[in-house]
């Protein structure tokens, strides 16, 4: 099984960078690599097992479902159901956690999956270095450093 | 039960500041409060339940129990068995996460305990101060005397 691990600090107390990320459906409006997103079944975007279908800025399209999502340790769980990457059981989640020492907030992207063999270094390559540093560098931008 | 919780990023990689921490019997090498460090029975300081006897600078004496270490997740537990101050059911986790961002330290340091309610305030204060913080910053210096 692949995993990825990236993790960064953002200027920005954790309560913030929560209200920013918390939006299951909201990628679009901090994730410069999301173009469009909705919710399945007109279902709320807090509720557990609800499904997102968003389209890439390059026109790929992924469909995740949340498995997880917790407003009192700031963290969201999900799984993708359906995505031209190439992975199976892909399960990821985004932790925040403050860091007390000059209010800024602790980030961390995770994700597990299974993939054919040789195409692992490529994936873990674009989904840590590309999608997820990728993101928070937009936070980082947004929070000023 | 009061929970402190202080957190503090280290400009250094997980590995440098984990080297520093792992010691249970090199606190003294840094933080500002203690004097002296001793484990007791001679024991090796990664020994899980070995005791260390730490003497502050204002002389009281203290004794704490190691309770959980571990090099893959660099994490570490202990109790304090002995205090002269009224701090009991003291149980302490340090951990630290690499931020990949910068190649530097997330070090999430927290305790719980009791103690009388009218206690509860001045203790949390002074775990939070004059150890927890005062030993990231301790650590920072340690380490950039190092460097």
């Amino acid at each position: 099984m692949a995993r990825v691990y990236v993790s960064t600090v953002v200027n920005a107390r954790n309560d913030r960078v929560w209200a920013r990320v918390r939006d299951f459906n909201g990628m679009p409006n901090w994730h410069p690599a999301i173009a469009e997103s909705r919710i399945e079944g007109g279902e709320p975007a807090d509720k557990i097992g609800c499904v997102r279908d968003f389209r890439l800025r390059n026109g790929d399209r992924i469909r995740e479902k949340l498995l997880g999502l917790s407003d009192y340790d700031m963290f969201c769980t999900y799984s993708i159901l359906e995505s031209p990457m190439g992975v199976e059981n892909y399960v990821a989640t985004l932790r925040l956690t403050p860091v007390t020492d000059g209010d800024q907030t602790f980030l961390e992207w995770t994700a597990e999956f299974d993939c054919a063999p040789e195409r692992e270094v490529e994936l873990v390559g674009n989904i840590g270095g590309g999608v997820f540093q990728g993101g928070f560098d937009a936070l980082k931008r947004a929070f000023g450093g | 039960m009061p929970h402190v919780v202080r957190s503090a990023v280290l400009n250094a990689p997980t590995d440098a500041v984990w080297n520093v921490l792992r010691d249970f019997n090199g606190y003294n090498r840094w933080h500002p409060a203690i004097a002296t460090s001793a484990i007791e029975r001679a024991q090796a300081s990664d020994k899980i339940g070995c005791v260390r006897r730490l003497r502050l600078q204002d002389g009281s004496e203290l004794r704490e129990q190691l309770l959980a270490l571990s090099d893959l997740e660099q994490t570490c537990s202990y109790c304090l068995l002995d205090t002269p101050i009224p701090l009991f059911n003291y149980v302490a986790h340090v951990r630290l996460l690499p931020v990949t961002d910068g190649n530097r330290t997330f070090w999430h340091w927290e305790a719980r305990f009791t103690t009388r309610p009218e206690d509860v305030r001045p203790m949390t204060e002074m775990i939070s101060e004059q150890i927890f913080r005062a030993g990231f910053d301790a650590v920072r210096e340690h380490l950039s005397e190092a460097a």
